[in-house]
């Protein structure tokens, strides 16, 4: 009977070790990482970490996932890659461990419009300043929808509503005010002349927005164009616009107008890409921006990308970087005008 | 309304050789995960998914569907012999369940725990089945106001979870409440009590406080009093049980597995408020409520039934909308669209053998649990003839990795501990644990609901008020609060008489 208990136990061991045996895949042969920068060449020494600052599932995840397959099925890079999800705060919490591992290249992270937005909002101590971008892969757009008895037609109709009455109308949206579902369509309502203080917005982060959208509570959706797709093809909801700048292809998503051919002059770009801890030398920017750009240029990540209908936005370090800071002060406007002020 | 064909061939995979044997492995491997403290069916989701990319989706999702209610049934596990719930969902359980294992009975705790669950979960397949595709009308008939209100009935709970003083219960739910705030403010984005830290911005996971007060709180207690040895050291008592308890069981179970099955249906609310209300009305109706909290069979059969009821419940509006109900199906969400599913309205029609093949599978894996988990009871039970020193590393070790899994984050450890300090001196000063938990599961939702409520109704709050589904279940909270007090005083000023 003893014998059995043991065995129980240790089986019972073993598993929770396997469950988090996930989380830290990477934290051996550190000390001998240090020490390479400034060579003309650089390679990985040691096997490569990509940080998903989100739970299992998500889209920062699914990216993460995605490339690192890529890397090992096209041979692009020889070493071994770890996925592991740090989640919490928003991203917060994945950037202050990456922003520990300073000097670092093994360590990466996926990235999207909240690396900006969360430090704004006073949310995070680290901002895409703290960090070394290396490429932009792809890009997704924001939609917003309606349910498919709403009285309006088009975006222009909503807004002019808006104008009239904006305590008719709520809009609801995943993430917390001022950050993305929020700040998309402040974005967009503002072009078309909306007051940004005027909009209503209601945050359910615990996933009851088609839920709210659907049994009236809410008005308008704000939401990834994704998110949208099989409600749309049920008939039950309405897309009135999306945030690209031209259409987006692909079955459903074809048939949505962008905000741009409805006479609004604005977008906004859900970026995703992919950066490394502070203090990364010329090498090995060089190196990881080679990479990235052959794995752009595969087929494997072209079938990734119409898999999860994601398009394509490759920037290398440099142009990244310009592109954050542009973002970075168009995004601080907004909360400006929204009057949400982070520290 | 779901063709027959459709079912015919959900049937076929169910019964496939792959599907058999998937299922298998899924019950298998959550009902172990399920069983350690700390770890619930999110880490055991989360540990699957990387093994399901390369996985045909309709076995993939019959595989996790299984590890899914697989720990939920074996998350009662830890409740019951440890006091140590690895999920929200099993808290309830702990309430009676403990007792029972102290007073000697743990295989019997055990037993009925396994009983409820299989027939919790049994039940509400077949409802499943019948009423799936018009009930996806049902989950959606609640937005912040009747959100608002059912946590407000489930909060009125904190009365008749009180034993002793009303009052000290009323407090240590505040503080619960209190407890709960901490972190980024979901309505303003503004961060609340942190203190500048940012290990606090998510706020404090549930499993922290859960294991804190409970777990912790009972090793601490366990270690200073060592030398007053317990009466029944590692005696695990019969499984068997004796008719009268079976028919006590009766009446819980078949109410919790409706009433769990409704519950889990709605997004948000799901196995958690599920088992707490499955646990208040049997304690409200039951003719000797004072049994209740001491080791009586309704108080592990009610919370058992409901909890697996509403976990097949959460698959209603998953499967039919395609909108996840709990942080769980969260994840078996985002698992299933990295596998190309996109559940949604349409999948029943599109994917029929998909839709009705996890359901049929359900049948099967409730089964596997039941035939898994009763013939291993005299074992699992064994865990408590592990000496005493031992036992109690064990479960230190195991909260802790349960902790830790969650985020990664040596900070949650140190709030573990701090919470085990926490729950003991509150077992020192008679503050009970229970409607601390309670509150802190319900605080949050309700604040949320609240506030989501009043902007869409800019700021006027009559809007609980108008709706009758939530103006019902406010009369109801009402009552259920007020009532148990009348009585005290009136019971009070007879005795003094």
């Amino acid at each position: 009977m003893k014998q059995l208990w043991l065995l129980f136990i240790s089986l019972m061991a073993a598993l929770a070790l396997t469950a988090c045996g996930g989380g830290n895949s990477n934290e051996s042969g550190e000390e001998n990482a240090s020490g390479s920068s400034g060579e003309e060449n650089w390679e990985p020494e040691q096997s490569l970490e990509i940080v998903a600052p989100s739970g299992a599932g998500g889209g920062w995840d699914t990216t993460a996932r995605m490339a690192a397959e890529g890397f090992e099925e096209e041979s692009i890079i020889d070493q071994g890659f770890g996925v592991v999800n740090k989640e919490g705060g928003g991203g917060a919490v994945g950037w202050s461990y990456i922003a520990e591992k300073a000097g670092n290249p093994h360590h990466l992270f996926v990235a999207s419009p909240p690396l900006l937005l969360i430090p704004l909002n006073g949310q995070s101590e680290y901002g895409h300043e703290d960090f070394t971008p290396i490429a932009n892969m792809i890009s997704d757009y924001g939609a917003f929808a309606v349910r498919e008895d709403a009285p309006w037609e088009d975006l222009n109709e909503l807004f002019d509503d808006m104008k009239e009455n904006p305590e008719d109308i709520t809009v609801i949206g995943e993430s917390s005010p001022g950050s993305m579902d929020h700040i998309q369509f402040v974005k967009i309502a503002k072009a078309a002349g909306v007051d940004p203080q005027s909009i209503k917005y209601v945050s359910a982060q615990d996933g009851s927005t088609m839920t709210n959208l659907l049994n009236g509570n809410a008005d308008v959706y704000s939401s990834g164009v994704t998110e949208t797709i099989e409600q749309v093809r049920a008939g039950e909801i309405r897309v009135l616009g999306v945030t690209a700048e031209e259409r987006m292809e692909g079955d459903v998503v074809e048939d949505f107008p962008t905000a741009k051919e409805q006479g609004i002059d604005e977008t906004f770009v859900n970026w995703r890409g992919f950066f490394g801890p502070p203090d990364m030398s010329d090498a090995e920017i060089a190196y990881y921006e080679e990479k990235f750009q052959e794995l752009n240029e595969s087929n494997h990540w072209a079938e990734t990308r119409e898999k999860f209908a994601w398009n394509e936005m490759y920037m290398d370090s440099e142009e990244y970087r310009q592109f954050l800071d542009e973002e970075k002060e168009s995004m601080q406007k907004l909360l400006n005008d929204l009057n949400i002020q982070g520290e | 309304m779901g063709s027959l064909e459709g079912i015919l061939s959900g049937v076929q995979l169910a019964f496939s050789f792959q599907g058999i044997l998937f299922v298998f492995l899924g019950v298998m491997a959550g009902t172990l995960i399920g069983m350690m403290p700390g770890l619930g069916p999110i880490s055991a989701i989360a540990i699957m998914i990387p093994l399901t990319y390369t996985m045909d989706p309709p076995v993939a999702l019959v595989l996790m569907a299984g590890v899914y209610y697989g720990a939920v049934f074996g998350g009662s596990t830890s409740s019951i012999l440890l006091n140590a719930p690895g999920i929200s969902g099993t808290v309830a359980t702990s309430f009676d369940g403990y007792p029972m294992a102290q007073r000697g009975e743990a295989g019997k705790a055990l037993a009925i725990a396994a009983i409820a669950s299989f027939f919790g979960g049994t039940v509400s397949v077949v409802l499943l089945m019948l009423f799936a595709p018009v009930l996806s009308s049902v989950a959606i008939v609640f937005g912040p106001p009747e959100y608002f209100a059912l946590m407000v009935l489930g909060l009125t709970a904190i009365s008749s979870l009180a034993d002793g003083s009303t009052l000290k219960a009323l407090i240590s739910a505040v503080v619960g409440v209190m407890a709960v705030t901490i972190g980024i403010d979901s309505q303003t984005g503004t961060t609340r009590f942190t203190f500048g830290n940012p290990n606090l911005l998510e706020g404090i996971d549930f499993l922290v406080v859960a294991l804190g007060l409970f777990a912790l709180a009972e090793v601490c207690a366990l270690i200073i009093n060592r030398h007053q040895s317990s009466q029944n050291k590692g005696s695990i008592g019969s499984l068997k049980l004796t008719k009268k308890e079976v028919k006590e069981m009766g009446g819980p179970m078949g109410r919790q597995s409706l009433l769990g099955f409704v519950l889990g249906i709605l997004p948000g609310a799901g196995a958690t408020i599920a088992s707490f209300i499955g646990y208040i009305t049997e304690k409200k109706i039951a003719r000797k409520p004072e049994e209740f909290g001491k080791g009586a069979v309704k108080g592990v059969a009610a919370p058992e039934t409901a909890n697996n009821a509403a976990t097949s419940g959460a698959f209603v509006p998953l499967l039919s909308l395609g909108i996840p109900g709990s942080g769980t199906t969260a994840v078996l969400l985002g698992a299933l669209l990295v596998m190309d599913i996109q559940p949604g309205p349409l999948l029943m029609t599109d994917q029929p053998e998909l839709f009705w093949g996890v359901i049929v599978s359900m049948y099967i894996g409730n089964i596997f649990l039941l035939i898994l988990n009763l013939p291993l009871i005299p074992y699992i039970a064994k865990i408590l003839a592990i000496p005493r020193p031992m036992l109690i590393s064990l479960v230190i070790m195991f909260s802790m990795i349960g902790v830790y899994s969650i985020s990664f984050n040596t900070f949650d450890l140190y709030l573990l501990l701090l919470f085990g300090a926490v729950g003991y001196a509150m077992r020192l000063l008679s503050f009970p644990a229970a409607p601390f938990i309670l509150a802190f599961i319900l605080g949050g939702m309700m604040e949320e609901s609240f506030r989501q409520a009043m902007t869409m109704s800019n700021n006027d709050i009559s809007i609980f008020f108008t709706q009758p589904i939530a103006l019902g279940m406010l009369i109801a909270g009402f009552l259920s609060f007020i009532v148990p007090i009348l009585q005290g005083i009136r019971s009070k000023k007879k005795n003094t008489v």
